[in-house]
């Protein structure tokens, strides 16, 4: 399974680290942080889909997935035909105004080539931002909630056995 | 093309994040993350730190000393030589000092330079004759430095960040740490909420952003929630919830302080302060009753009656026993890296370095042994006397790193005051608002650009070092003032060529920082937790067996009610206050260079209740005149649930201080910086 960068929205205060480190490791940030009324902040980059449409749609394959599954591209190829911008469904390749090309999210592929983690996830104060393999993400949080069940029955708290957190 | 890691401390907060300055031949090229040793940010970084050698590489940068051709605050400047800078300000203190004395000076240390360095600003005012010696921090931890001194003896941090991960109750007040101070935030109080299963409990009148975490909301008036403090105080003591043992052997004073409190039932701070006494109780029973780490900063210390606020909280972590073991915290927390190096060299009108006072005749014997020369014995002014007394007993000021025509309260006024000054020489790194008004403006090299200490909110001592090279002809702090101190004929005492021969002479003359040499320190990039007497013998919790007080014992204070200076009335019918936003720090002379901070934050605003939004006809987005009795400014609004009703809310960067208030505590001097009587009114564009 491919690795990539998921959110624990409930850690997430909203500071914009992510934003500025991925700013300063590609000049332009490709995470943005979306604020609610009510405090509530969720990071946002691209997801790397596994059936991705950027990647179905690009006629010059620009678009390609690297060895660890992210969507990656190569800017020689790109001829900024906008496709996978049209095809994303959240709108996350951009264009480049000045070279004409699209730019988009790679989990810094340079910097996991240096067995690195991505900028925004090593920024993150919070550890909201993962980065891992869905099924260890999802395992991780599976074995919390069992752990709270557990200790909740222990506890005869039987009321609070239903609380997830 | 050689690129060199190089080990640095981050400059703007006081968590002491530490990352490596990616260096190419005396530039910085970016940064990496530091996973490898064990620092207190655990590699993280928030967007300051992530964006912190931004600033430095902006063109707007002094590199040249500067000599005034206009008028004062005009800015209009000619470049000089260093040589013929050093030589105007030599003579100038020399004229001074035979005209009126040497107390006609004032010298301004910084939170911003390193601890060499105010080391330095301290012992060259003691070398020119004066004790007129303060620095910005008199704005910041002046009222709960001072209480906790009163009652534990020693005002720093009592315990390391990781046991405010093992606490079992937060309470953050008067404090915006999600904001002030993210990787404090996520490393240590999220773990202990989220991982550790803490409750939280949040007082301040606005909802800040860890607010989301509190099981619990208290939301004071500005300036009131000593009332709130003294309730709880009478709860604690009335239900007698109190640690009776700890009461017991380690405390005096408890009669006299159950006796102040007793008339302030949590009913009479509903009114006072707005808060429902039923949440005031419950409070007080957490406190009570559970490991409480106390996290409290600028929205408790900065008013006139936060003395008395800091001294009811002191009291009250007496009492409940939540110091002196683990899982608690409490202490100052300073809002720059710098602060416990400025205040941990004495600088303050009445200290020596060694921290004792200058009127104490044994004291100033043994500094002036250490030091060789005279040490004046007469205690100065502080920051909001030197600016009353400008044009008057203080003709001459020397302000290193300070912006106290931003962040000094009524700045109209203070730039007026600044204008009296026979001369005023700025040493900086941009031409901020203060240097505006300088005679000659020195150029200084900026973090990065010099090898130096830092100390953390957590007394964690730790060196930082040169990555890259300072523009022009700018130089470190520490040089200036060396070159400075020849010029005026007073080599013999400033004989240093290095920051570690500065720190070595610091190691043998302030006691508690023995341990902290440059060996030690270069070899443990984690640093180690003052006071440590010898190299590796850090003190990482305080006050376990006793306090620093004389007999050992916390000296509890009786405290009574005391109102705001300034209420809201009839023709100011609002509390205005002001926090502080993540992007950005202090009066932005830093910040405000850094393209990827100014982009996301780049305005100020003010921030109404939806209620009194529709009272005034207010909408966000429109541009309104904020008014106080010293002056306006001009913002857009933002109407939010986010700000209790009758209160306004404004971030400080911008020109939150041309509305406050200059009036001052008799005893700590703070100034009231956080709630004033304001209106707003709607202007059509």
């Amino acid at each position: 399974m491919s690795k990539k960068i998921f959110l624990d929205y409930k850690r997430c205060i909203g500071c914009r680290a992510c934003e500025v480190a991925c700013e300063m490791t590609h000049g332009e940030a490709r995470i943005r942080v979306f604020e609610f009324p009510d405090l509530f902040t969720v990071p946002f980059n691209c997801r790397h889909c596994e059936k991705a449409p950027c990647l179905n749609v690009c006629p010059t394959g620009a678009l390609f997935r690297d060895e660890d599954g992210a969507v990656a591209f190569d800017p020689l190829k790109c001829i900024g035909c906008l496709m996978c911008a049209v095809a994303c469904p959240f709108g996350i390749p951009k264009l480049d105004e000045e070279n004409k090309i699209m730019d988009k999210c790679d989990l810094c592929s340079d910097r996991r080539a240096e067995g690195k983690l991505p900028a925004c996830v090593s920024a993150c104060p919070t550890e909201a931002l993962l980065y891992g393999d869905v099924n260890e993400v999802l395992w991780n949080r599976e074995g919390k909630i069992v752990a709270n069940l557990k200790s909740s029955a222990e506890k005869g708290e039987g009321e609070k056995a239903y609380i997830v957190l | 093309m050689a690129e060199k890691l190089v080990p640095v401390v981050c400059p703007w907060c006081s968590v002491g994040c530490r990352f490596y300055a990616v260096s190419v031949n005396g530039y910085i090229r970016k940064i990496e993350f530091d996973y490898d040793n064990p620092t207190v940010n655990r590699g993280k970084l928030c967007p300051k730190g992530v964006a912190s050698y931004q600033f430095i590489n902006s063109p707007k940068r002094l590199k040249k000393p500067l000599k005034r051709v206009g008028e004062k605050g005009e800015g209009k400047f000619e470049e000089i030589s260093w040589d013929e800078a050093y030589r105007i300000i030599a003579e100038k203190i020399k004229e001074i000092k035979e005209t009126y004395g040497p107390e006609a000076i004032a010298f301004l240390g910084s939170e911003k330079i390193t601890f060499e360095e105010n080391y330095l600003v301290h012992k060259l005012s003691k070398a020119i004759g004066t004790n007129n010696l303060d620095f910005p921090g008199r704005y910041c931890q002046y009222s709960n430095s001072p209480a906790r001194t009163k009652v534990f003896g020693s005002a720093a941090a009592t315990n390391p960040f990781e046991d405010v991960a093992k606490a079992e109750l937060i309470v953050i007040w008067g404090h915006n740490p999600a904001e002030t101070a993210p990787v404090f935030f996520g490393q240590y109080i999220e773990k202990a909420v989220l991982d550790n299963g803490a409750e939280m409990v949040v007082i301040d009148p606005r909802a800040t952003r860890g607010h989301k975490y509190a099981s619990l909301h208290l939301k004071p008036y500005p300036g009131t929630d000593l009332a709130i403090a003294l309730a709880m105080l009478n709860v604690v003591i009335g239900e007698e919830l109190y640690a009776k043992e700890f009461v017991q052997e380690r405390v005096t004073g408890f009669e006299e302080l159950k006796e102040s409190v007793k008339d302030y039932t949590p009913e009479w701070a509903e009114k006072v302060s707005g808060v429902p006494a039923e949440d005031i109780r419950k409070v007080a029973r957490l406190i009570a009753t559970k490991r409480t780490a106390l996290l409290v900063n600028e929205g408790m210390n900065q008013h006139v009656n936060g003395f008395e606020l800091a001294l009811a909280i002191a009291n009250l972590i007496a009492i409940t026993g939540n110091i002196g073991k683990e899982g608690v915290w409490s202490g100052v927390f300073p809002g720059a890296q710098c602060g416990f190096c400025a205040a941990m060299t004495g600088i303050a009108p009445n200290k020596l370095p060694t921290g004792k006072l200058v009127t104490d005749e044994a004291a100033r014997a043994e500094l002036e042994r250490l030091w060789g020369f005279k040490i004046p014995d007469w205690a100065g002014l502080d920051l909001t006397s030197m600016i009353r007394e400008m044009g008057n007993r203080i003709r001459m000021m020397y302000i290193v790193g300070g912006n106290i025509a931003k962040s000094a309260p009524n700045s109209r006024w203070v730039r007026e005051q600044l204008k009296k000054l026979d001369f005023l020489v700025v040493q900086d790194i941009f031409l901020t608002d203060t240097a505006m008004y300088a005679d000659i403006v020195l150029p200084a090299a900026a973090w990065f650009e010099k090898t130096g200490t830092a100390i953390s909110a957590e007394r964690r001592v730790q060196r930082t070092y040169k990555a890259a090279e300072a523009p022009g002809e700018a130089k470190p702090d520490w040089l200036i003032l060396v070159e400075l101190a020849k010029e005026l004929g007073l080599g013999e005492y400033f004989k240093y060529e290095h920051p570690d021969e500065i720190l070595r002479e610091i190691n043998s003359v302030i006691p508690i920082f023995k341990g902290a040499t440059p060996e030690y320190l270069a070899e443990h990039p984690e640093g180690c937790f003052f006071p440590c007497t010898e190299p590796g013998e850090g003190t990482k919790v305080l006050f376990k067996g006793a306090f620093k007080t004389s007999d050992g014992k916390a000296h509890l204070q009786p405290v009574k009610w005391r109102e705001p200076p300034e209420m809201p009335d009839e023709e100011y019918p609002l509390w205005l206050t002001n926090f502080r936003q993540v992007g950005h720090w202090h009066t932005g002379t830093m910040s405000f260079e850094s393209p990827s901070l100014e982009k996301r934050w780049p305005e100020e605003y003010v921030m109404i209740n939806p209620k009194d939004a529709e009272k005034y006809g207010i909408k966000s987005g429109d541009l309104v005149k904020v008014e106080t009795r010293r002056g306006s400014v001009l913002v857009r609004a933002e109407v939010t649930d986010h700000v209790r009703e009758g209160v306004i809310a404004m971030p400080w960067h911008w020109q939150a201080n041309f509305l406050t208030l200059e009036e001052t505590h008799e005893i700590t001097k703070m100034a009231e910086l956080k709630a004033v009587a304001a209106r707003v009114s709607k202007v059509e564009e």
